[in-house]
């Protein structure tokens, strides 16, 4: 097997370039008066959410990378570290981070730690770096196991698993609008990704991608953003706060809080920590469905069209 | 890269970013119309059908009545967020009211009310029929 091999840590790295990236960002829509908007509270909550992402990697990534190693020494299979490796390992981990994002939105235990991502009602590069603190209790590095049992080393995995996390960097702005088509047809773009995080009917559950667009299009989940129904960004309930406790947490305090509801059977306990975000055990909540299909009974002329079956 | 730097980069850039944020004006507060609290509540509530919007004098809140019951919709930064009030607790202060939204998404809310608009809201969320 490959010998101890180490990467630098790329999101660590690249936190010069973020920051250099947010000033000209705003400097472009002050300049410009177009692509975008900041707002102080909720600019400055998103980048202690990101510096609290990095500082929970550096407390808790032992336990992710205990459990990678631990299969690391167990597969018998070595897939080297030559530059076809390399991108072999990126092109896999791409699609290890759709289906952990896809989780992240219809499963509400992963949900809990990925909602704050969506919860600010702008979108701009600060936005990027509102990140989770809670990654680790979703126990989505087993997603990353096959990777490790196929031989790639758990260095590589997570140096690739970094790279795709500042990739997705800079699609996270309205400064950008449209990208030559075959770069669309391909890539993850600000259109695609600004369509992901719009809380319009339309646009829930959709574009999981981290780099490929094609997993989208593959798996069925691709919807091209709609120039008439411009994404409205954040969360269907907005969040009410910008204290980094509340926005790191409050999910998680509403699973407890649903979960611990007198006179349910066990299994609606389970159902409100892994059942799609909007589950309720009276139906007196609305899952992402149940918002399409109330938006259809408004809106019938939308039906057949992306996002609504078409 | 050492965790002293990155320590520096980290505090350095989320204070710079701050500081360059409020000095161009981005710390400025939403306020709220009759017309703007109308459309900022259909886009948290699209099903709602409102009977009467009541904006607060300082525009930083608005009253909304709606066939579902009263809600509450308040600026956030420079947008705004919406509660129903139902399962909220709301009581009086020296200048306005308290909500509390049994919510920790959604800390308590103090709001500055002049006296008469005050009594003008509390008689609308709980009507004297339905207080009885």
């Amino acid at each position: 097997m490959t010998g101890d091999i180490s990467y630098p840590d790329a999101t660590q790295l690249a936190v010069p370039f973020f920051i250099a990236a947010i000033l000209a960002e705003f400097l472009w829509i002050a300049l410009m008066r177009r692509g975008g908007r900041y707002e102080t509270r909720d600019a400055v909550t998103s980048l202690i959410m990101g510096a609290g992402s990095v500082a929970e990697g550096l407390l808790l990534g032992f336990i992710a990378w205990g459990f990678l190693m631990t299969l690391w020494q167990l597969t018998p299979l070595d897939m080297g570290t030559s530059i076809w490796a390399v991108l072999a390992c990126f092109v896999l981990d791409d699609l290890r981070y759709y289906w952990v994002h896809r989780f992240g939105h219809r499963v509400r235990w992963v949900w809990a730690s990925h909602v704050n991502h969506h919860s600010s009602q702008h979108y701009n590069l600060t936005t990027a770096l509102r990140q989770t603190w809670t990654g680790t209790f979703t126990f989505m590095m087993v997603v990353k196991a096959p990777m490790v049992l196929l031989g790639f080393h758990p260095a590589l995995v997570l140096f690739c698993g970094g790279l795709n996390l500042i990739y997705q960097f800079w699609i996270h702005t309205e400064a950008v609008t449209r990208l030559p088509r075959w770069f669309e047809a391909v890539m993850n773009t600000p259109s695609h990704h600004r369509a992901h995080h719009g809380r319009n009917p339309r646009y829930l559950d959709c574009n999981y991608a981290g780099v490929f667009i094609i997993w989208d299009r593959m798996f069925g989940t691709f919807v091209p953003e709609q120039n008439h129904d411009r994404p409205d960004y954040g969360l269907v309930h907005n969040i009410a706060t910008f204290n980094p406790l509340r926005v790191a947490f409050h999910e998680w305090i509403g699973i407890f809080q649903d979960m611990a509801q007198p006179g349910l059977t066990w299994k609606q306990r389970l159902l409100y920590a892994i059942a799609p975000p909007g589950y309720s055990h009276d139906g007196s909540r609305d899952t992402s469905a149940g918002i399409k299909a109330a938006h259809l009974a408004r809106h019938p002329e939308d039906a057949g069209t992306p996002g609504f079956g078409g | 890269m050492p965790l002293e730097l990155l320590l520096a980069l980290v505090l350095g850039g989320i204070s710079g970013i701050a500081v360059l944020l409020h000095l161009t004006g981005r710390s400025r507060l939403a306020v709220l119309s009759a017309e703007t609290a109308r459309t900022g509540w259909l886009r948290h509530f699209p099903g709602d059908k409102i009977s009467k919007v009541l904006p607060a004098a300082s525009g930083q809140a608005v009253l909304v009545l709606t066939e579902g019951g009263p809600g509450l919709l308040w600026v956030f930064g420079a947008d705004t967020v919406g509660r129903r009030l139902a399962e909220s607790k709301i009581r009086e202060t020296a200048t306005g009211l308290r909500f509390e939204f049994n919510d920790f998404a959604a800390p308590g809310l103090s709001l500055p009310l002049s006296d008469g608009e005050r009594l003008q809201w509390l008689a609308l969320i709980s009507p004297p029929e339905e207080a009885a």
